[in-house]
């Protein structure tokens, strides 16, 4: 009888083991908060109202800024351009003046970069200088946010962008003697080509075609904001890039990407495939005035790891005339850009996500020390069975 | 003279934006050539648009056309258009004529069986780089007499 309490004893012993190594703790709270990912701090429900009411208006200037624009250079500025496809001019508190110079040769620079020379759509750019003294009757202007009115919105051929400096690139392109510290002019040109964003892929290649162009812009052109981001590896276009992935802080910033967005960094054909068609309809509908409001801050949670970049991309390896034919195709996007790539657009996809980020791992896969400790239970567990077996056995 | 009127029909055209001057010039040279090309004798009154459009869009202007009197309708368009459907319309809208096989160059001819105002309606049907110049030219070729 001794012996069996024995033999109960220990088989509860290793159940609760196995529980204790296997089962998750319940309703514990996480020991840490990452400062990593794109958490705030929630406000007051009459805050987060005001912060919404703010955006609403933030949103509501800035078309009429855009559509202001389009008045001007429709009637005031019909000289600005002057045989050239890009104008730039800055606007502050409601003026409008010429560019900084810095800023206007910056410009130039990108445009000639970009291999812009005489384009079908030409493209107006506003940089929108921070105010010195802002009154508090109305929200500030957000930062990294940028705004483009579509060719089709203006006259068909004028792309209109409207780009908020901030206050770190105001004090920088107006000189400002308590600006943080100087920076080269190939930075300078570089953000500068960013911020023309969907403007240049129009300036590019034209206005797409209605299934791109639907596609586009139900995700917010979030594909397509930068034509040429410079070489792979330049710069960190998201946390995951520069995040060792021995920390939790990667597997947080990971996972708060959309499944699709993290099946293709686990290199997996299907979640690239989604990630990059999320939106593709068979009937795209396009808005009237078409506005882009496009938020470029570095934190944001993107569609897919460097998603900004994609379109530059496979534009850069599959040529011009390859692209123009995806790009003012009439056929499903889908279809389009795998007969651009010559290949399904998952597994190009896969390979080109792997050039940012190294292939992560998915699926069920227990931590190396919860494996040596079930085996050493298990191992344990064995023992004891047959040091109790051998003691029974009879002579 | 017929030199002068070309060079009038192609003056009181909009003037081009900067910028995008080369595919307008382009247009309006390959107009200028059309109308050469199938004018008879020198044109009285060549009715000239110009204008852009992306692929599958359509544009459509009315002009009178004389009773009697055989024109000439050409549409020409840029480099990079690759198909553009020319068509004729009735005064009361509905199809006379249509050009669709003649990739960039569609051309139609018609007499006029009355005076009235007849639709044109030109449709982008492939631009290789949107959007894409075109000009259309209606040149009376001769009257037919009654």
């Amino acid at each position: 009888m001794a012996s069996l309490k024995r033999w109960g004893l220990a088989g509860l012993a290793g159940c609760v083991a196995l529980a204790l190594a296997y089962l998750p703790p319940r309703g514990a709270t996480a020991s840490h908060d990452s400062i990593f990912v794109g958490q705030s701090v929630r406000g007051t429900p009459a805050r987060q109202r005001a912060q919404a009411v703010a955006d609403e208006w933030r949103a509501a200037d800035g078309s009429l800024r855009l559509l202001r624009a389009r008045e001007h250079f429709r009637t005031v500025a019909t000289n600005a351009w002057a045989g050239s496809s890009l104008v730039v001019v800055s606007e502050s508190a409601g003026v409008w003046t010429a560019a900084p110079r810095i800023a206007d040769s910056a410009l130039h620079v990108a445009w000639e970069q970009l291999r812009l020379d005489e384009t079908k759509v030409r493209v107006a750019v506003i940089l929108q200088l921070a105010a010195g003294a802002q009154g508090r009757d109305r929200p500030l202007p957000e930062e990294g946010r940028a705004a483009y009115l579509t060719p089709d919105s203006s006259d068909r051929t004028t792309c209109i962008a409207v780009v908020s400096a901030g206050s770190y690139w105001t004090r920088i392109l107006t000189g400002d003697e308590r600006a943080p510290r100087p920076v080269t002019f190939a930075a300078l040109v570089q953000s500068l080509k960013a911020g023309l964003g969907p403007c240049a892929f129009y300036a590019a290649y034209g206005t797409p075609g209605k299934s791109v162009r639907g596609w586009l812009a139900s995700r917010g052109w979030d594909l397509a904001l930068t034509l040429d981001a410079g070489r792979r590896g330049q710069q960190w276009g998201s946390v995951i890039e520069m995040a060792d992935r021995r920390y939790p802080w990667f597997w947080d910033a990971v996972y708060s990407l959309p499944p699709s967005a993290v099946g293709c960094l686990a290199g997996r054909p299907d979640g690239c495939g989604a990630a990059v068609l999320a939106g593709a309809r068979d009937d795209p509908a396009v808005p009237f005035p078409d506005i882009m409001r496009i938020d470029r801050r570095w934190g944001r949670v993107p569609r897919l790891v460097e998603a900004s970049r994609f379109l530059g991309d496979v534009a850069h390896e599959v040529g011009r005339d390859r692209f123009l034919d995806f790009w003012t195709s009439a056929l499903p996007v889908d279809t389009a850009l795998a007969a651009a790539l010559k290949r399904p657009v998952g597994a190009w996809t896969a390979d080109w996500q792997s050039n940012f980020v190294r292939p992560i791992r998915l699926g069920p896969a227990p931590p190396l020390g919860s494996v040596a400790i079930a085996l050493a239970i298990a191992a344990l567990a064995l023992a004891l069975v047959a040091v109790t077996a051998s003691r029974r056995q009879v002579r | 003279m017929k030199a002068f009127i070309v060079l009038l029909a192609i003056a009181v055209i909009a003037t081009p934006a900067a910028g995008q001057q080369r595919w307008e010039r382009q247009v309006q040279e390959r107009a200028q050539r059309a109308i050469e090309a199938v004018a008879t004798s020198s044109p009285r009154a060549v009715v000239q648009r110009s204008g852009m459009l992306n692929t599958d869009e359509a544009a459509s202007f009315g002009t009178t056309l004389v009773q009697g009197t055989s024109y000439a309708i050409v549409a020409v368009c840029d480099d990079d258009c690759s198909r553009l459907q020319l068509t004729l319309l009735s005064p009361s809208g509905s199809d006379i004529a249509k050009e669709r096989n003649s990739e960039s160059l569609p051309t139609l001819r018609f007499t006029a069986a009355t005076t009235a105002v007849y639709g044109i309606r030109v449709v982008m049907e492939g631009c290789r780089w949107n959007p894409c110049w075109y000009a259309i030219a209606v040149v009376p070729l001769r009257k037919t007499p009654s």
